[in-house]
């Protein structure tokens, strides 16, 4: 399984460690199993899955640009319904079988980042950010513990949890904007705003912080996201600030 | 004796750099000029450093870039907190207080800018795709910038601000007058007194600077500009069509173009990105405006 990431570009790395992800190429096709997908445009860039009969997709209904009719769909029950409705979390997940083709894409400039997942692999991501997974992927939820979190995280109270068992999978994000990605060693600690948040390994703890700051007219405490390693941390340059409304 | 002018930031600098190490603007590029004098300011490369005191800031991304501050410990940086993407638990942050709250709440402005001081790295983005401009500042030089372009500035730029004076009111009567403000209430202005600086603005779209003569003037959206040096004057010129015909006609409506008129001298800069001001009804009374019928 491959990512389309170009192979002739240096790796482009920020003084303090983080790295761009790589910019997939206009048409730029890769394989999973045994479909295709090609990435078409650079701006909102939309994913033209290619399914092969043995092959299915699953994702939120909202991101289905297009689909040969011939393409059955089906809901994926998720657990928690209720609560994944009251977290904002879409109740139906929407599965799509080959053979045919599908296409996806969101309504934000910005970058697919694909991420094969190996076998035993675990990675959280934000509310809304997966465009499409590989139906050997398990989707789960995960609440992020903590009242400060409830109240104040912009991620919300819950973030996706992907996991593969024994075969490997593909999971396909959309970041606003730019994305970018860091490997934090363990015990090392980065602060984000909850917004840029856009997905990290399942080693990687995350809690709300409380930043020595006021803010707006209510002069209202500042809360960040307090990462800690060991694993990856991926974030988004376009955002709503949680603090937005101040 | 260095007399190489970077064609984007106007300062001296160094013409063997790939870019220029005070704005970050490519120097090894043909100058981009439309037919009417416009000036295409090229986009700030990827993970290009712009140095200023002990400190440099590098601009990642091209979409929506991020500005990441490695910052000295001397050093100090501003900003309003709703731009703050992510920070190492060692950079200090704290409360950078501003005169007129209540006035700044009101008008939509951010009303506590946060201090970010080093040593530590502090990364910074807007929420909107489009380019980062770097304005450094010379010694007494002030630059006027429209509300909620500025992303951040050295501790060493003072910050304040000023009612545009572009506004218009609608409504029936005194009752249910409306004031519009087509360029925002306030804008901000950046002063470098003691020494230079350096002032990062978002711009979403691309970006555009032309320099007007002494008495040229053009007509722009309000909402495109976004920076004028303060020589440069602004007012608002109303344009009303000619014979529009019944299907936009209302006794309670006007159809008419709101532009804002820059007269030089000086440099302005415009991005493509904007909002077109709302269809409003008849204009009952306005800041200084011309205007002009077809």
């Amino acid at each position: 399984m491959t990512c389309g990431a170009p192979l002739d570009v240096r790796d482009k790395v920020s003084d303090s460690g983080w790295r761009e992800a790589p910019r997939l190429r206009d048409m730029t096709e890769f394989r999973f199993s045994a479909s295709t997908c090609q990435v078409e445009g650079e701006l909102v860039p939309v994913a033209e899955i290619n399914l092969s009969p043995q092959d299915g997709i699953f994702f939120e209904h909202h991101v289905l640009l297009w689909k040969d009719e011939s393409v059955p769909l089906s809901s994926l029950k998720t657990a928690g319904g209720m609560k994944r409705t009251l977290g904002g979390m879409p109740h139906i997940v929407t599965v799509a079988n080959g053979p045919g083709r599908v296409a996806f894409s969101k309504d934000a400039p910005g970058e697919l980042v694909v991420l094969p997942l190996h076998p035993g692999m675990e990675l959280d991501c934000r509310e809304h950010a997966f465009l499409l997974a590989s139906h050997s992927i398990q989707y789960s939820f995960i609440r992020i513990k903590g009242l400060a979190n409830v109240l104040h995280g912009g991620s919300g109270m819950f973030m996706d949890r992907f996991v593969t068992g024994q075969y490997p999978g593909l999971l396909v994000l959309h970041g606003n904007g730019n994305v970018l990605e860091r490997m934090l060693r363990p015990g090392e600690k980065i602060l984000v705003e909850p917004g840029g948040f856009l997905y990290k390994d399942s080693t990687v703890q995350m809690q709300a912080v409380q930043m020595p700051l006021r803010t707006g007219l209510m002069r209202h405490s500042m809360y960040l996201a307090e990462m800690t390693g060991p694993g990856r941390v991926g974030i988004q340059s376009m955002y709503v600030h949680h603090h937005a409304s101040d | 004796m260095n007399t190489y002018v970077c064609r984007y930031c106007r300062q001296p600098s160094d013409p063997s750099a790939p870019t220029c190490p005070l704005c970050g603007a490519p120097v090894d590029i043909r100058d981009v000029v439309s037919d009417s004098g416009w000036i295409e300011q090229p986009p700030i490369r990827d993970m290009t450093k712009i140095q200023f005191g002990q400190s440099h800031c590098q601009i990642a991304g091209t979409l929506v870039p991020v500005a990441e501050f490695t910052l000295a410990p001397p050093d100090m940086v501003y900003f309003s907190h709703h731009v703050l993407l992510w920070t190492d638990p060692q950079a200090q942050l704290g409360n950078m207080s501003l005169r007129g709250g209540w006035k700044r709440m009101m008008a939509g402005m951010p009303l506590i800018m946060v201090e970010g001081r080093g040593p530590g790295h502090i990364a910074l983005s807007d929420n909107h795709a489009g380019e980062i401009i770097a304005l450094p500042l010379q010694r007494g030089q002030q630059m006027w910038v429209r509300e909620h372009r500025f992303l951040c500035a050295t501790g060493n730029i003072r910050y304040d601000w000023e009612a545009t004076n572009i506004w218009y009111d609608t409504g029936e009567d005194s009752q249910h007058q409306d004031i519009h403000y087509p360029m925002g209430q306030y804008g901000d202005i950046f002063t470098a007194s003691d020494q230079h600086g350096l002032v990062l603005l978002h711009s979403p779209g691309n970006t555009f600077i032309r320099d007007l003569r002494q008495g040229e003037s053009l007509l722009i959206q309000p909402s495109a500009l976004l920076y004028r040096d303060v020589s440069v004057r602004a007012h608002m010129h109303l344009e009303f069509p000619r014979n529009m015909g019944f299907a936009f006609w209302h006794s309670r409506w006007s159809y008419h173009k709101i532009w804002v008129r820059l007269t030089g001298p000086g440099r302005v800069a415009v991005q493509s990105v904007y909002q077109p001001p709302e269809d409003s009804e008849a204009i009952r009374n306005s800041s200084y405006t011309t205007v002009y019928r077809w």
